[in-house]
């Protein structure tokens, strides 16, 4: 039955590899459910070959499993509720705030990185229900949207940026989020664990990935995809228009709208009436604004769009069947097996692993996370004794963020679509910008964030706190430092070429993600030459396979998709 | 013939032919641009179908079964944080749970769920403090029907006696399904 595991996953990667590549010509959510269909018959003959029908019969129940229906509903309510603001004018009256934001000492750049850090500020259980709340608000910042603020490539980063921040705040999440997985496993080890030990170096090092996440794709995304963001820039003349600014008079229904979301998003996060679903209560928000705002049931309803939805239920759905047929086990297996590679080691197969979600992103975190934390936790001394207690609460915190933002570049359903979407950008454009930062910056930081500083707090007696922050502020200067220097110089060498562009950034891919291994090992293992050259090779090897998934080219596809098979 | 309906290469596509993505933006996507691919019109609509009954029978499923409360689980899995608090060693509550909404009968065995005594320490570690022993004990019921009825494979419950992963009150009927 092992045998099985293997070819489900074989037919999974299979199918997905061949449709990311243009090869299958179908939508996604229908070669998922395709690679549902074909594991669950392959799964149905095993199991009646080894166990009988009975064994069978149950197989759809295992499968169904794989749906999480949370980030299903709050995707619904953030949509829900961007329904009812929008027919409320709570969208107007968010830009009239906006504005007097603008001109308050911080200005446009200071509202608008408060904005993009909102959703981990709120840190709700997904980052799905901010995201389809405001991407709409983030729209109107350009010219199409109405306000003309910012030209096209700005809106690029801010949208880019906003979904980057939302499609990782449901790891530090407080209220249900994916690093609640860990610290539960953490918890044999660390007394306090539940109380949040993941959560500060996810937030630290989304913060700083998000800003990475700008950079790449104001010098990279946009000069490797020139023409793939169909958003249009502002004609010439309208910069005189917008130096008089819009005047914005949004209806009294809309503020009272505003602070009818603010508060109930205020008590989802806060739970001050009692522990209660998040999307309960902002369900309950938007009622709210129907009976106050004098808003139409059919307004709310009109905000629901359904693709989003099925594309990451079909996404479940394939999880579901792979995990019903042994494939998530197979998986495990194999990472585990990197072990035995001398020149990979521990510290080089760790490396791969904390990664993996990023090679392979699937519509929601949580369906490989709950697979694969399991078997990271025996990696430590529960079993295997590969790592120490200490040890393992590093590598937690480096795979958490890296699982957690792999939501966003998922092109199976993922948050990341919402904001491809918005900034009207083929499928793919951010997938570039998002696995790098979560490779390169996330992944490293959150391990030396536990190392140096989340380690001190979780045990008190560290007499070396201070010296540890100053720590924890070099090694971010390095590792941004390092990486802000790759993107740019990258930039400089990119040229009307695809392939020339898509070899430049492999590279830049490689370096990074060498870089990232060493830091990792470096946090786990300090000295050690022979561990932190290992963690480089795995660094490399998990780059590379990042690295070659980004597409060469949108475009092209999209004309080939266009024209039909080619004779 | 040519479809008129149909886009040519290198024709501007107008906004209002693509899909909504968030209301009032729409989708620019070669994946799931249907309008791009009469062939697989029909083929989408058979997944699609297939998509939204299976979550309709997630949703349903557990509402006739009387275990509602298993919808609202997050799968954040902070109910793990119980730990050595449970006096049977469960590790991994959250799988009961999942287990308890689709009728994954092997799942809930198999993670300890018939060993369960129903004390209620993981319900504290909820972080929607979710009736927990009140879901397991619903699954326990459904499962022990199950293995009755003869519906759960023998070879699983060979495993999870041998494992000892089952409580006393429900040996009998385990041995009995076995023999």
């Amino acid at each position: 039955m092992e045998f099985l595991g293997y070819i489900t996953l074989g037919i999974f990667l299979g199918l997905m590899l061949l449709t990311l590549f243009g090869y299958i010509r179908t939508p996604v959510q229908t070669v998922l459910v395709l690679s549902t269909v074909l594991c669950l018959i392959i799964g149905g003959f095993f199991r009646y070959i080894a166990y009988g029908w009975d064994s069978v019969v149950l197989l759809p129940n295992e499968f169904l499993g794989g749906i999480i229906l949370h980030p299903i509903t709050a995707l619904l309510t953030g949509l829900f509720l961007a329904g009812g603001l929008k027919a409320s004018g709570g969208f107007e009256a968010l830009k009239a705030l906006l504005g007097y934001l603008r001109r308050s000492p911080i200005g446009l750049v200071g509202t608008l990185v408060i904005l993009i850090n909102l959703p981990v500020i709120s840190s709700l259980p997904c980052g799905r229900i901010l995201a389809a709340a405001l991407l709409p608000l983030l729209f109107t910042f350009g010219f199409e949207g109405g306000l003309g603020i910012l030209s096209k490539s700005q809106l690029i980063v801010l949208i880019g940026a906003f979904t980057r921040n939302s499609m990782g705040s449901c790891g530090p999440s407080p209220i249900g989020g994916v690093g609640q997985i860990a610290e539960g496993f953490l918890g044999s080890f660390f007394p306090t664990a539940s109380d949040g030990i993941l959560r500060a170096p996810q937030a630290f090092a989304l913060m700083l990935g998000t800003a990475i996440v700008a950079l790449f794709l104001k010098f990279v995304s946009q000069k490797i995809y020139p023409n793939d963001v169909s958003l249009r820039e502002a004609p010439p003349g309208f910069e005189t228009k917008r130096g008089s600014e819009v005047k914005i008079k949004p209806p009294i229904q809309g503020f009272i709208a505003l602070a009818i979301f603010v508060i109930s998003l205020l008590i989802a996060i806060f739970q001050p009436l009692g522990k209660m679903p998040v999307q309960s209560v902002l369900v309950a928000g938007a009622l709210l604004m129907i009976v106050v705002c004098r808003i139409r049931l059919n307004d709310l309803l009109e905000g629901i769009i359904l693709l989003p939805v099925t594309a990451m239920a079909a996404g479940f759905l394939a999880a579901g069947a792979l995990a019903a047929t042994g494939g998530f086990k197979a998986l495990a297996s194999i990472l585990n097996s990197l072990v035995s590679i001398k020149a990979l080691g521990v510290a080089g197969m760790l490396a791969i692993f904390v990664q993996f979600q990023t090679i392979l992103p699937l519509s929601c975190a949580r369906i490989l996370t709950a697979a694969l934390v399991p078997t990271l936790y025996l990696f430590g001394p529960a079993q295997f004794n590969f790592l120490s207690w200490s040890q393992l609460a590093i590598v937690m915190a480096a795979y958490i963020i890296n699982a957690t933002t792999s939501c966003g570049p998922s092109p199976l359903g993922g948050g990341g679509m919402m904001g491809e979407g918005t900034m009207r950008a083929e499928t793919g454009f951010i997938k570039g910008a998002y696995t790098f930062a979560s490779m390169a910056i996330m992944a490293p930081m959150a391990a030396i964030f536990m190392k140096f500083l989340n380690l001190s707090v979780f045990q008190p007696s560290d007499p070396e706190f201070v010296r540890n922050i100053y720590m924890i502020g070099a090694f971010a200067l390095v590792i941004a430092g390092v990486n802000v220097v790759f993107i740019f110089l990258g930039s400089k060498l990119f040229n009307p070429k695809s392939s020339r562009n898509f070899f430049i950034q492999l590279i830049g891919f490689l370096l990074s993600g060498g870089f990232g291994g060493g830091i990792l090992a470096f946090a786990l293992f300090e000295t050690e030459i022979t561990k932190i050259l290992q963690g480089i090779l795995g660094g490399i090897i998990a780059a590379f396979l990042i690295g070659v998934m980004v597409p060469k080219v949108l475009s092209k596809r999209l004309t080939a998709t266009l024209s039909g098979p080619t004779t | 013939m040519s479809d008129p309906e149909r886009p040519r290469i290198g024709e501007k596509r107008s906004d209002s032919s693509q899909p909504l993505i968030l209301p009032g933006i729409h989708r620019y996507q070669f994946f799931s641009n249907l309008k791009d691919r009469g062939w697989t019109l029909n083929l989408d609509r058979v997944a699609l179908f297939g998509i939204v009954s299976a979550l309709l029978a997630t949703v349903i499923k557990p509402i006739l079964r009387g275990n509602p409360a298993t919808i609202y689980c997050y799968e954040c899995r902070a109910c793990y944080a119980t730990q050595d608090r449970c006096p049977v060693g469960i590790s991994l509550q959250a799988e009961l749970v999942v287990a308890g909404r689709v009728l994954d009968y092997d799942r809930f065995i198999r993670n300890g769920g018939l060993k369960c005594i129903r004390c209620g320490n993981c319900q504290s570690y909820c972080v929607q403090y979710l009736p927990l022993p009140k879901m397991f004990e619903v699954m326990q019921h459904e499962t022990r029907r199950a293995i009755v009825a003869g519906i759960v494979p023998k070879e699983s419950l060979t495993r999870v006696l041998e494992q000892g992963l089952v409580g006393k009150e429900f040996i009998d009927d385990v041995v009995r399904a076995i023999a």
